[in-house]
């Protein structure tokens, strides 16, 4: 326990509080947990286990094109193999790991709140998850893969052009997984609206928070529209309707307006998570506030709204009138501009506190040289005729391999190490740690730099392969090394995380000194987070050391202890004034069988069984329904 | 610490009461419910935004052979629907106010005129079946599409109301208020699309 525990009576509340909180041992606890930190953790491993699935296929597609004209894959499975690497790192990788894990884990634990607003929905996002994963890769294990790309075009995805199954297990496992989305986002929402300890007004929220706001609402916002894009395809394929279909009066481009309204904010839904990982990192290891804060909450809340607004410049070269494209031009430039507030604000907290650059800075320092390199590549593609001339090349891959590989993914494993001794209550090896930063960093350069001159040469993406007389070998070769390099710097990751758990020394409550309320509490933190709901008078709540003395203290008078049920506080949405005490619901198996039963309607409509689909749909509202007949306020 | 509530404590009609008059902010299943409404505003939002985008394509909208749809009907039903958020916002306040019996005969009452809504669309929607079909072009897809997927979320609806009103002769919990406040919330929002599906479906002709 971080708060003292001084007295007898303060021994009793914590004891009492250990017995209301503790979920039952064993599987079983697990496969019924509502507890924020176990489904984070969940979601941690599930999303890596996604991850290792992506790494192989990206090392095919890699090794495929090592060299000219080679035959590792046929162009058949390099087709299902690069599709499956793209959905794979974005929908069961990128969004579960940062949302999911991240999120889940962290978020409540630093609003100084016990549980996600809605713990058993959070459950049942975990288990969606989990189900729609497996269920697109069940179509790779029965050799039905989707092989359209990640964005899926009609008429390529139409069933006239793609006859089998695989473009099905995409469109209903998309539909699936989307759920899941949409069900975290709200969860996040309104637990950042409700369960924020008592004085934490808006203004003084860390700005991790402010990122996964606003990730959240990209996430509700933009959502529904690939889920109706999804859908209707499903309609075209399955029934026979004619959305897609321009011989009977539909529109192929209808797919590509719908896919980027959401794909565009989608990117910014991959990296502002990232956003939020620097903004805690960069304060803790240069031991000062961060530069600009209101500007910075500012601008990620702003980088998410413009990122609807600027979908077009995916489809500059499919031959729509110049004024739109136009428009959309200008709204593409724009948006450079919060990123770029974000940007400065990062740099000059670095150059103006006195950084420390331990591992987690390193992965920082390397997020940003890469979200540089990627973002002014961006830019580019705001320029009409560049763009034009450029599109479906290799530039592209590179491109966007720096945002969502560099940018996106780099604070993730930076926070892998930062929070690292948080969630086990161990250090790991800082040369290690150090070393797998400096391999993974060079892995990753020469990997998708070489990209970019590949495409200027006109090397396009997705070929199989290429003629030897093009001369692009050489290149292709230092891209597939890297790759390689980066596997190697990755499992350096793991291997010092993984000694890290087995032999570390032990981490103490706050070996950083960060300046979150995560640090606040245990390593790892107990069942309840908090023996008492911290008291919180600015954003940098653990640097106001009299608030946590003043915890203490508390705890001796049991003052907002909340030993009498599993309870958290729930308060007003702007200025935080603490409003009601809730009850919140415990370990439930509600969310598996809800989940399983989804996934029976998805798995039925898929084979064509709509009888036997609208049975599970029954069976799923039974669920639902027995879900909500077990209210909170019973008592365990 | 006396004066806050533990309102998941509530169990009977006048401490649901209590709790209602005393909170501050609204509650969070509330949040959750207008959260997942919006996320479903973008579903009909983006469904409405295809019909129109492929009537903007099309040069006969409705394509020759279709009759465009006939007015009357629909907005006299839509009507009736609409005026069902008038019971369902009066029972989310009996219920705050910790009634249980006018809750349930008001909800009760909104849902004989959504599921007399329900049943005329069916009939409809099979009339319009059997005189065009959504396979035969992309209007009819559109049509079809768009009517389907407002009635789906009447029949979840219809659902809710049924599985709230299940719950309402154990008297009320504070649990089951923001229950009933969440579908009424849920109903304020199908019917506000309702308005918006209805004059997507009657456009060609109005």
């Amino acid at each position: 326990m971080a708060t003292a525990v001084a007295t007898p009576e303060a021994r009793a509340r914590v004891d009492r509080l250990e017995r209301i909180w503790t979920e039952r041992p064993g599987l079983v606890g697990w496969l019924t947990t509502t507890d924020h930190k176990r489904i984070g953790l969940m979601y941690l491993f599930a999303a890596s286990a996604f991850f290792l699935a992506g790494g192989i296929e990206a090392l095919l597609v890699r090794t495929q094109l090592a060299a000219p004209e080679q035959g590792v894959l046929s162009p058949q499975a390099y087709n299902q193999v690069f599709t499956m690497h793209g959905i794979t790192m974005v929908f069961l990788f990128v969004i579960p790991i940062s949302t999911g894990a991240f999120g889940n884990y962290l978020l409540p634990l630093m609003i100084g709140a016990r549980d996600m607003a809605f713990p058993r929905l959070n459950a049942l996002s975990f288990w969606i998850f989990v189900a729609s994963g497996v269920f697109i890769y069940a179509g790779l294990a029965v050799g039905q893969a989707p092989d359209a790309g990640w964005f899926d075009y009609v008429p390529l995805a139409s069933k006239q052009f793609s006859p089998g199954m695989g473009i099905d297990f995409y469109a209903l496992g998309l539909i699936f997984v989307t759920i899941s989305t949409t069900a975290g986002a709200v969860n996040f929402i309104v637990t950042i609206f409700k369960l924020r300890a008592p004085g934490m007004s808006l203004n003084r929220m860390p700005l991790f928070c402010y990122a996964f706001l606003a990730v959240s609402g990209a996430i509700v916002f933009a959502l529904p529209a690939l889920t109706v894009a999804l859908v209707l395809l499903e309609l075209d394929r399955q029934l026979g309707f004619h959305f897609y279909d321009i011989a009977q009066g539909g529109d192929p481009l209808l797919w590509q307006h719908l896919f980027w309204i959401f794909g565009h904010p989608e990117v910014y839904i991959i990296i502002l998570p990232a956003f939020g990982i620097a903004t805690s990192i960069i304060p803790t290891f240069t031991r000062r506030r961060m530069v600009a804060f209101p500007l910075v909450a500012l601008a990620e809340i702003l980088v998410a709204f413009i990122g609807f607004g600027v979908w077009v410049h995916h489809m500059f070269a499919v031959g729509l009138p110049t004024i739109v494209t136009i428009y959309f031009a200008a709204a593409s430039l724009i948006i450079v501009i919060p990123s770029a507030i974000q940007l400065f604000a990062w740099m000059t907290t670095i150059v103006t506190g006195t950084p420390r650059f331990s591992t987690p800075l390193l992965w920082i320092v390397g997020f940003i040289v890469f979200f540089i390199i990627g973002g002014l590549t961006g830019i580019m593609f705001a320029a009409i005729p560049f763009d034009q001339q450029l599109t479906d090349s290799y530039f592209v891959v590179a491109h966007f391999h720096f945002v969502i590989f560099g940018a996106a993914v780099f604070p993730l494993l930076g926070g892998l190490y930062y929070w690292f001794p948080k969630v086990t209550g161990r250090m790991y090896d800082e040369r290690w740690g150090k070393a797998s930063f400096w391999v993974t960093f060079a892995g990753t350069l020469l990997t998708f730099f070489p990209m970019h001159v590949l495409g200027l040469l006109g090397m396009p993406r997705r070929d199989y392969t290429y003629h030897a007389g093009l001369g692009w070998g050489a290149l292709n070769l230092m891209e597939t090394i890297g790759s390689y390099v980066l596997t190697a710097g990755l499992l350096i990751v793991v291997a010092t995380l993984v000694a890290g758990l087995r032999r570390g020394r032990p981490a103490g409550d706050d070996p950083w000194g960060g300046d979150t309320l995560e640090w606040a509490t245990s390593s790892p933190p107990p069942a309840y987070n908090f023996a008492v709901i911290p008291k919180v008078s600015s954003a940098y709540a653990m640097w106001d050391r009299k608030d946590r003395e003043e915890d203490a203290r508390k705890l001796d008078r049991g003052e907002l202890v909340l030993d009498r049920g599993h309870e958290t506080p729930a308060s007003t949405v702007l200025d935080a004034e603490l409003d009601e005490i809730l009850a919140m619901p415990s370990s439930s198996w509600a969310p598996l069988l809800l989940a399983l039963a989804l996934a029976g309607v998805f798995a039925m409509l898929l084979l064509g069984h709509v009888v036997t689909a609208g049975a599970f749909g029954g069976l799923a509202a039974l669920v639902l329904f027995a879900w909500h007949t077990h209210e909170p306020q019973v008592a365990r | 610490m006396s004066e806050v509530t533990r309102s998941m404590r509530a169990t009977t009609g006048p401490a649901v009461a209590r709790v209602a008059r005393r909170r501050v902010a609204l509650p969070s299943g509330w949040w959750g419910m207008a959260l997942f409404v919006a996320t479903e505003a973008g579903i009909f939002g983006s469904l409405i935004a295809a019909y129109f985008y492929l009537s903007f394509q099309a040069t006969r909208w409705p394509p020759p052979g279709i009759d465009p749809p006939s007015i009357a009907l629909p907005l006299a039903l839509t009507a009736a629907l609409v005026a069902t958020s008038v019971p369902m916002f009066l029972a989310a306040r009996a219920a705050r106010a910790g009634r249980a019996g006018l809750t349930g005969g008001l909800i009760g009452g909104a849902l004989l005129v959504q599921g007399a809504y329900i049943a005329v669309q069916a009939v409809l929607y099979a009339d319009d079946l059997r005189s065009f079909s959504p396979r035969d072009s992309a209007y009819g897809s559109a049509y079809f599409t768009l009517l389907g997927a407002h009635h789906a979320h009447v029949v979840v609806g219809i659902l809710l109301g049924l599985a709230v009103l299940a719950r309402l002769p154990g008297g009320l919990t504070n649990y089951r208020v923001i229950g009933v406040r969440a579908v009424a919330l849920y109903w304020a929002f199908v019917n506000l699309a309702a308005i918006f599906v209805v004059l997507t479906e009657l456009s060609p002709s109005l």
